[in-house]
């Protein structure tokens, strides 16, 4: 039997039989070289009581080059494209070892849940975000993991059961857009600027106001 | 275009015209001998021309040999084996005094940092401080595979509760089963093999993994496939491991070799695709002032390319600094510039579209049979007299320029005047590769029009060799006359350029012109000629240039970099 075939059908099945660490490896077709793995935000921190569910690719020459991963639900994290979900991970490049598994992967993604590295980022904006404010970055985070990952959230107060909070999906303070809104500028295109300028918490004393405009009249 | 009867008659006075420097035979004709392609080609100094510089071509296995010396010598002065030496080396990228100097500091750290000896198996440390598995029976395959605190991030980073899991996980040990490898799982693998570290895998996967870093990564630097695990495969072990695989060897050793070069001032590696050859040449960084250090590997005579920069071919007379300041300069202006390498234009007199299909730039409007110059778009009556000056820019309009506007704009015009030239030259100099193919066409026909031999027709390919050099030559003559102060120096430097310019011209519409049988030994004379003489009128353009350099004779109209 192919190397790589078994060595990957072992690892499913060990994942299968191993009900402790809650990470499941499932088929997307027939194929076992394009997987679907999944598990839950870690406790105590913005993504809990998501699910979130991550692309796999297994590459011809693995186990000796790394496995392909990313990220299918939407997640709020720096090292994490809030676009594409590609994760910057040292593991899933030169860091990558033949010993480590799908599942002990996987479990290193949980981990990076847990503790973002802002200095290394894969999103920029984000990562500006945690570095500006943590508490406004995880109040975001929570919302992404509300609205992407079935987290519990607000939405048994009936805020998250209307149309999706813009202002909240991209961090930012209800009372700067209204701000801006006023002086006759769309609310899209006042998020959109607000949200690249970083405009948030002891950031928004940094910004000229008149900066912000200019950037706006932009096309 | 013309035929090549049209040049009997002024043949005369073309040539009579020159200047005293007038090089080819007093009867006007050359030998085939002259025509020899490796005329211009030496290896020995006793020849060397003044544009020409002193290197040698090294075979890999010269290289090879050169290593092996410098490996030798660490052996026989730290008495460590050839493997350790090697390593040692390679993780100072060859530096053998700041090896010296380190190993000597600190033999430990150096060895652990080489990948030599594996942390806790360094001397001057307690024996059971690692963490790791040592021996074969204490692997077990769920220790092995199993979640493992991974990376910087997550080991500093794991929450409570993944830590206590990974920890639960790690089953005892199970002393009496047997071995298996725990990357492939295959019970039925019986040859392990392992680092000094003693992490043990079988040999197919050691085998795939490192044909992964080899053939996927061109990566030689092979540490242990044991997560963390900084020991690196020797090249006596790669080698084992390989064993049959002779591909994934031999490219292991180009990149051993391809290392070595790197970090060697004195080589350089051939820059095409796939030669394993290098050239050695001493050529100082402040020499590159003055000399164009163009070399050739001993592959092929088509490997042409430039010890100072990263141009990939000849690009004399131009030194590297300026080689260098117009390519970015072409590169930044790149939109401004694009129409002109479009291979249609109009017909200045009926408008009608003409295509250019060949090198030459006599061009004749198929409509109203206008004869123009495709570079100036002007008549090419004017172009075969003492009056070309197609080469030439008439700086009287920049200088004339009062305002901002009109010197932005004539400083554009006189951009693309020598841009325009350039990209003429580079273009035709890519159409040489169908001109080759219609060559061979009418090399074939000849044989059988004639009763010429194959080594009798061979003065068509020739030419066209010549032709395709001596337009390497133009281009760059554009590029070094955009950056020429203008004076005196300058005047002579296009003196020189449009005569090469002439005679490329001429000989390019000479070998593109109809084939006709009657006249076949008069057209070989006449070509054969014509080649000597763009040979001779290119050897005065690169000589006098070169010259130039080492008498301090050019002076450029804008600060080059890397200039003093
Ligand atoms: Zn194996
Ligand atoms: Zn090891
Ligand atoms: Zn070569
Ligand atoms: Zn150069
Ligand atoms: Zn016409
Ligand atoms: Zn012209």
């Amino acid at each position: 039997m192919d190397a790589r075939l078994r060595r990957v059908n072992k690892e499913i099945a060990d994942c299968k039989n191993d009900k402790s660490s809650n990470i499941d490896i499932d088929l997307v077709d027939n194929s076992p070289f394009h997987l679907i793995g999944s598990f839950d935000g870690p406790e105590g921190t913005p993504y809990e009581g998501g699910h979130f569910e991550v692309d796999i690719v297994i590459p011809d020459s693995y186990p000796f080059q790394p496995v392909k991963m990313k990220f299918i639900t939407k997640i709020y994290h720096p090292n994490v494209s809030s676009a594409s979900g590609a994760i910057c991970l040292d593991i899933l490049k030169d860091a990558w070892s033949p010993v480590l598994t799908l599942k002990s992967t996987l479990i290193s993604l949980q981990s990076l849940l847990c503790s973002p590295e802002p200095r290394d980022p894969q999103d920029a904006e984000v990562a500006k975000h945690y570095m500006t404010s943590k508490s406004s970055f995880e109040e975001t985070a929570r919302y992404w993991t509300e609205i992407y990952a079935g987290g519990p959230g607000k939405a048994g107060k009936g805020k998250a059961s209307g149309p999706r909070d813009e202002i909240a999906m991209a961090g930012l303070d209800s009372a700067h857009v209204q701000q801006f809104q006023s002086l006759g500028f769309e609310k899209s295109k006042v998020i959109d600027v607000l949200r690249r300028m970083n405009y948030r918490g002891a950031n928004v004393a940094n910004i000229n106001d008149d900066r912000v405009v200019e950037e706006m009249l932009k096309p | 275009m013309s035929s090549a009867d049209e040049y009997s008659d002024d043949d005369a006075g073309y040539y009579d015209e020159d200047d005293d420097e007038m090089l080819v035979d007093d009867d006007g004709s050359a030998s085939e001998m002259e025509l020899d392609p490796m005329n211009d080609f030496h290896e020995g100094s006793s020849r060397r021309k003044i544009y020409e510089i002193d290197y040698e071509s090294l075979s890999q296995a010269d290289v090879e040999r050169q290593m092996k010396s410098e490996v030798e010598y660490i052996t026989s002065i730290f008495g460590v084996t050839v493997d350790v030496a090697s390593l040692l080396l390679r993780h100072f990228d060859w530096n053998k005094e700041k090896l010296i100097e380190k190993y000597m500091d600190n033999a430990t750290t150096v060895s652990v940092a080489a990948g030599i000896t594996p942390p806790e198996k360094a001397p001057k440390r307690p024996a059971a401080s690692g963490g790791r598995l040592h021996s074969s029976s204490e692997l077990s395959r769920e220790s092995l595979i199993g979640p493992r605190r991974s990376s910087r991030r997550v080991a500093s980073a794991a929450t409570k509760s993944s830590k206590s899991k990974l920890l639960e996980r790690a089953t005892p040990p199970r002393q009496d089963e047997p071995f298996v490898c725990p990357i492939c799982f295959d019970d039925t693998q019986t040859e392990f093999m392992s680092l000094v570290c003693d992490h043990k895998y079988c040999k197919g996967c050691w085998g795939a993994y490192i044909e992964s870093k080899v053939k996927t990564e061109a990566e030689s630097w092979i540490s242990c496939m044991a997560e963390d695990c900084d020991v690196v495969a020797t090249d006596t072990f790669v080698q084992q491991v390989l064993g049959e695989d002779k591909g994934t060897w031999g490219r292991f050793q180009e990149l051993l070799v391809r290392h070595y070069v790197s970090h060697r001032p004195e080589l350089k590696y051939c820059p095409y695709p796939s030669c394993t050859y290098t050239v050695s040449c001493s050529i100082s960084r402040a020499s590159l002032a003055t000399q164009v250090p163009i070399v050739t590997c001993g592959n092929g005579a088509t490997h042409k390319f430039c010890f100072g920069c990263n141009v990939d071919s000849d690009h004399r007379p131009v030194i590297c600094p300026v080689a260098k300041m117009w390519l970015q300069k072409c590169h930044d202006d790149s939109e401004t510039a694009n129409w002109i390498k479009s291979n249609t234009k109009e017909c200045s007199k009926c408008q009608s579209t003409i295509e250019k299909n060949g090198g030459c730039n006599h061009m004749t409007c198929k409509k109203c049979k206008y004869e123009f110059c495709w570079v100036c778009m002007g008549p090419w009556s004017e172009h075969g007299t003492s009056w070309y000056n197609c080469n030439r820019y008439d700086e009287k309009a920049s200088k004339d320029a009062r305002d901002a506007q009109s010197r932005s704009r004539a400083s554009l015009e006189r951009y693309l005047h020598y841009y325009n030239r350039w990209a003429n030259h580079e273009q035709s100099k890519k159409l040489s590769v169908e001109l080759y193919a219609k060559t061979e066409k009418k090399m074939e026909e000849m044989q059988i029009t004639s009763e010429l031999s194959w080594i009798e027709v061979q003065f068509m390919k020739k030419a066209v060799d010549e032709v395709i050099k001596c337009r390497t030559t133009l281009m760059w003559t554009y590029a070094m006359a955009y950056y020429l102060e203008f004076g005196n120096e300058k005047e002579l430097f296009e003196d020189n350029q449009r005569d090469l310019e002439r005679a490329v011209e001429d000989l390019s519409e000479l070998i593109e012109s109809p084939l006709d049988p009657e006249v076949i030994k008069t057209l070989r004379q006449k070509v054969t000629d014509r080649t000597v003489y763009v040979t001779k009128r290119n050897e005065i353009v690169l000589e006098d240039t070169a010259r130039g350099f080492l008498e301090g004779r050019w002076t450029w109209n804008s600060p080059v970099a890397g200039l003093d």
